[in-house]
């Protein structure tokens, strides 16, 4: 008898309160989507050569895991409680019928066991689907074929996702059950709308709207200009200001709306205006604050799509090597590779073989009073040149001896990047023999140096110095052009006087950027035997694959085929993927887990809103038999209906974009995201807002249906239209 | 001051609830007319059919046969499209316990017919104003229904009944979540408006006190009119009242149907 009523009462919650068990379902669909990030086929790639980043990033989801958890909960807390509310009377009555306490929570448990075992279902269902196209649609725009699609079911992840569900369904049921425990079946019974409609004063009121902007005024203000004070902890205080000033906001304005009420005579005796505009100032007024939290969620959710989705569009970039040669760098005896690297199997994926020697400069061989070798190299005439050339401010700090180390940043003036990079290497230089660098500048087409004995050529690593544009660096450029007109040199070695050859371009040495040389000095041949140090001697065997194959398979086949046959021969090699995997990384898991935030926020506060609206539906539904009897028709209660639902989604939606309009503006400012590509920006920004958009309009309307039907199950009087 | 033709017909009205074997006949067969100007009670014990009654005149059920006539026009056959017009408009309805919309004001509440069936705002002004005065209701038109007490709550309905002078009032135990004082006190007003504006009204009640205001009062039992009672011109309230209670003796019987 009671397992029948505990199924037919687990179902009826199941179909007259489709949001709350949608909740449940999107609450388990997103344990499970992060649960199973393992199993997706770009993370299952990168495992090949990324596995420790891959296993920390694993680890943080775990962490992102117990957030969502601990969010959820709430969210799960707040449908259920809505849920038993609804109920409230009609457990009243199982207890006036003598049913005990404990048997009335033992059920309430079994039925949220029922609902929780086909929200999983579902949800684990939903879940999966959505992984699953995540998935391919991913690997789709990153591999270009080369990463393999497999099913990403986890076994694992639907575990945690059980565990991890029914804990929380079954903590909130037990604090709400509890409550049940000790309320008097009175207050069940007659359970009403105790709120009075506290409107306030109107003085008071405007009071909290001015002070509510200007807290939000200044948390812009402070995220516009003031972003990267004191470390960017002055976010936090932003934040703050911000979450504060939108709920003093939301309170002020929604007891003003009363003021539109009496204001707009006129538009008073328009039919349910007057009604709607009150309906939809209770809504507001009596739950500013979860009005305000919802708005804030909604502009954190605005904010973190929005950076998520610029991460996106750096995937574009992925492909874009302007620095780097080389797709694979060999590592070993310099002769065994080289015949390795012409033997049939291999021939066919290399192209522009080169070998690139460098090594570090000898020293005098004498040591300084601090112990720092004594150096071959005297540059204090470029070291004048370059302070000199720096803008005023950073030359008086360098003339004053203020400035005693330097940071190399894009921010900062070339001259004083380049004093930064010098000061650091140039006691005992890396040098690049001539002809290795050659070789590199073959490969990209470009004229060899050829040198001439007393000339040497700056050579700046273009994956390590951020700078733009490394192969026209204005400012050394133009010092060196003047000094080799005027026939001065503005360094030596060994005492011997140097020309420097400017203008050189740039480009990464080897394939990987494991080789960590900010600069070097490119030397001619006989020079470079001269003064290498032999102990830092090192040679790498650098080739890339042909154009044409990658014209026919595109580049990560060949790549991946050419590694397979290295992996083999036993020689250590460092290849262009591990730098693409790298990025790749950055690129999934910043925006998967930024993504992943974003829309649960956003789900989160669609479903307060949807949960609250109804809520208060139910507890002033006999307003609208009230609104009958005074000849209002059923087309005329269901418009109202419908704009204030439209009004309790548009305001914090309202709020939420203006405050998150201003955070992106910020983060462009900033450069905590970019948009580069401009061309694939709008299709992305708008298929991200048509998402967003698309998420509240499906809570709107179902709300609005819901609340149609409330109307509709409400004791009508048979005649009522 | 009454004047000529039949406002409210009540043909023959039957209503049945259940199917044939367990049929309760809640009107077997009502008739009555009410003139224009009249203030009729309709009183009678618990199941009576005295609520059922005024339902099928407020049009909110429909009768199983019958006719319910407004000005000649048969309501009880009007489509729920043309019953919205009626309502609030035609037909005000006073409710035992006032059904004010407690998160709109006295004022907005008062206005609430009018704006729905889009009356014009200007002519209700004045009558919103004169009406106020008259139920003493001024000074808690921009309060809210919880900030006024019961008596008060009552006046602001019955003005929100009367802004868009209906032909007939309705009004169902409109004293009936009141105490003495103030019920007194609205049943004067009601007396007032029925006798100054010839405003008519149907109430019902089964408080004879209530009751005595009336001019005419019908007296329902088991589905039937049974009995009914005239206050005669000039009769005092205090007379009526006690002929009242000896009618209302008599109900189910009187004393006869004791033992």
């Amino acid at each position: 008898m009671f397992s029948k009523l505990i199924y037919r009462n687990a179902k009826r919650s199941r179909r007259e309160n489709l949001i709350y068990f949608a909740t449940l379902v999107v609450a388990v669909a997103s344990f499970y989507m992060i649960l199973s990030l393992g199993k997706q086929d770009v993370i299952l790639f990168l495992r090949e050569f990324e596995s420790d980043a891959i296993d920390k990033l694993l680890t943080e989801m775990n962490i992102v895991y117990v957030f969502a958890l601990f969010i959820l909960f709430f969210l799960v807390l707040f449908a259920n409680r809505y849920q038993l509310n609804r109920r409230s009377k009609e457990f009243g009555l199982y207890l006036m019928l003598g049913m005990r306490k404990e048997r009335l929570v033992r059920q309430l448990l079994a039925e949220g066991f029922i609902t929780s075992i086909l929200a999983l279902a579902g949800g684990i269902l939903i879940g999966g689907i959505l992984a699953e196209m995540i998935s391919l649609t991913v690997s789709k725009l990153v591999g270009q074929g080369i990463i393999g699609h497999q099913i990403s079911l986890s076994v694992n992840a639907i575990i945690f996702t059980i565990i991890g569900f029914l804990l929380i369904q079954f903590t909130a049921l037990a604090i709400l059950g509890g409550r049940i425990f000790y309320q008097e079946i009175h207050q069940l019974l007659y359970e009403q709308m105790d709120e009075t409609t506290d409107m306030g004063h109107v003085k008071g009121n405007i009071l909290h709207i001015l002070l509510g902007a200007a807290l939000l005024g200044a948390a812009y203000w402070i995220v516009l200009y003031r972003f990267s004070d004191f470390a960017g902890l002055l976010l936090f205080v932003a934040l703050a200001l911000g979450s504060i000033g939108t709920i003093l906001f939301m309170r002020g304005l929604g007891k003003l709306l009363g003021l539109l009420a009496s204001l707009s005579k006129h538009k008073s005796l328009q039919g349910l205006h007057t009604f709607t505009l009150r309906q939809f100032q209770e809504n507001v007024a009596n739950r500013s604050t979860s009005v305000a939290v919802t708005s804030i969620l909604i502009t954190l959710s605005i904010i973190l799509i929005a950076n998520g989705a610029s991460t996106i569009l750096s995937l574009d970039g992925l492909y874009n090597r302007n620095s780097s040669v080389y797709d694979f760098t060999v590592n070993g005896d310099s002769k065994k590779v080289g015949e390795f690297l012409s033997t049939g199997k291999m021939v066919s994926y290399v192209e522009d073989a080169n070998l690139l020697e460098m090594g570090k400069m000898k020293d005098e061989g004498e040591r300084m009073e601090d112990g720092m070798p004594l150096s071959l190299v005297d540059w204090s005439k470029l070291k004048e040149q370059l302070t000199m050339a720096l803008p005023a401010p950073y030359k008086e700090q360098v003339l004053s001896g203020e400035m005693q180390s330097y940071d190399i940043s894009s921010e900062n003036p070339e001259a004083l990047n380049l004093l930064g990079v010098l000061e650091m290497d140039t006691t005992t230089p890396h040098l690049i023999s001539e002809s290795s660098y050659n070789g590199l500048l073959k490969a990209v087409g470009e004229q060899p140096l050829n040198l001439n004995s007393d000339e040497i050529a700056l050579y700046f690593n273009p994956d390590f110095m951020p700078m733009e544009n490394l192969d026209q660096m204005p400012v050394l450029n133009g010092i060196l052009e003047k000094a080799v007109k005027e026939g001065r040199s503005l360094l030596s070695i060994d005492d011997q006087a140097i020309i420097i050859r400017p203008s050189i371009p740039m480009r990464g040495l080897v394939a990987d950027r494991s080789v960590e040389i900010f600069s070097a000095f490119v030397v001619p041949d006989p020079m470079f035997k001269q003064l290498v140090n032999p102990d830092t001697y090192a040679s790498y065997w650098n080739f890339r694959i042909p154009q044409k194959m990658q014209a026919q398979q595109g580049l990560m086949k060949p790549m991946m085929e050419a590694r397979d046959i290295l992996k083999s021969s036993g020689f250590a090699f460092e290849s262009y993927l591990q730098n693409f995997g790298r990025k790749l990384f950055y690129i999934v898991a910043g925006s998967y887990t930024v993504l992943y935030m974003g829309f649960l926020f956003l789900i989160i506060a669609c479903t307060v809103l949807a949960l609250q609206f109804l809520t208060q539906m139910k507890q002033t539904g006999g307003r609208y038999v009230t609104l009958s009897m005074l000849g209002a028709k059923r087309q005329q209660m269901k418009k109202s209906m419908q704009k204030q639902v439209l009004w309790t989604f548009l305001l914090p939606m309202f709020l939420a974009c203006v405050s998150g309009a201003v955070g992106i503006k910020a983060m462009i400012s900033f450069v905590v995201i970019h948009f580069e590509d401009v061309p694939f920006l709008y299709p992305l920004a708008f298929a991200f807002a048509c998402m967003v958009i698309f998420i509240v309009a499906i809570y709107g309307v179902a709300v609005a249906r819901s609340a149609v039907h409330e109307i509709d199950k409400l004791r009508w009087k048979p005649n009522i239209d | 001051m009454v004047r000529q033709g039949k406002l409210l017909e009540v043909q023959d009205l039957q209503k049945h609830y259940g199917k044939k074997n367990n049929l309760t006949k809640a009107l077997n067969g009502v008739r009555f007319d009410i003139l224009p100007g009249e203030f009729l009670g309709i009183m009678g014990p618990s199941g009576s059919g005295k609520t059922t009654l005024l339902n099928c005149i407020a049009t909110i059920i429909k009768p199983t046969s019958g006719r319910v006539l407004l000005n000649g026009k048969n309501i009880s056959a009007f489509d729920s499209r043309d019953l919205s017009e009626y309502r609030g408009s035609r037909i005000g309805y006073l409710f035992q316990d006032f059904e004010l919309l407690d998160n709109l004001t006295g004022q907005e509440n008062i206005l609430l017919p009018l704006a729905i069936h889009g009356m014009n705002y200007t002519k209700a002004r004045g009558k919103l104003e004169e009406l106020a005065g008259y139920l003493e209701i001024t000074e808690i038109l921009n309060k809210f229904p919880a900030q006024m007490s019961g008596g008060q709550k009552q006046r602001v309905a019955a003005a929100r009944c009367l802004i868009s002078e209906p032909d007939i009032v309705l009004a169902d135990e409109p004293t009936g979540a009141l105490d003495t004082r103030s019920a007194k006190a609205l049943m004067n007003k009601l007396e007032g408006i029925n006798k100054d504006s010839g405003r008519t009204i149907l109430m019902v009640s089964h408080d004879p006190n209530a009751a005595s205001f009336c001019s005419r009062i019908l007296f329902i039992q088991d589905g039937v009119i049974f009995h009914e009672l005239r206050r005669k011109q000039e009769e005092r309230r205090e007379r009526f009242y006690e002929r009242i209670l000896k009618v209302l003796a008599q109900l189910g019987g009187g004393s006869a149907n004791v033992l």
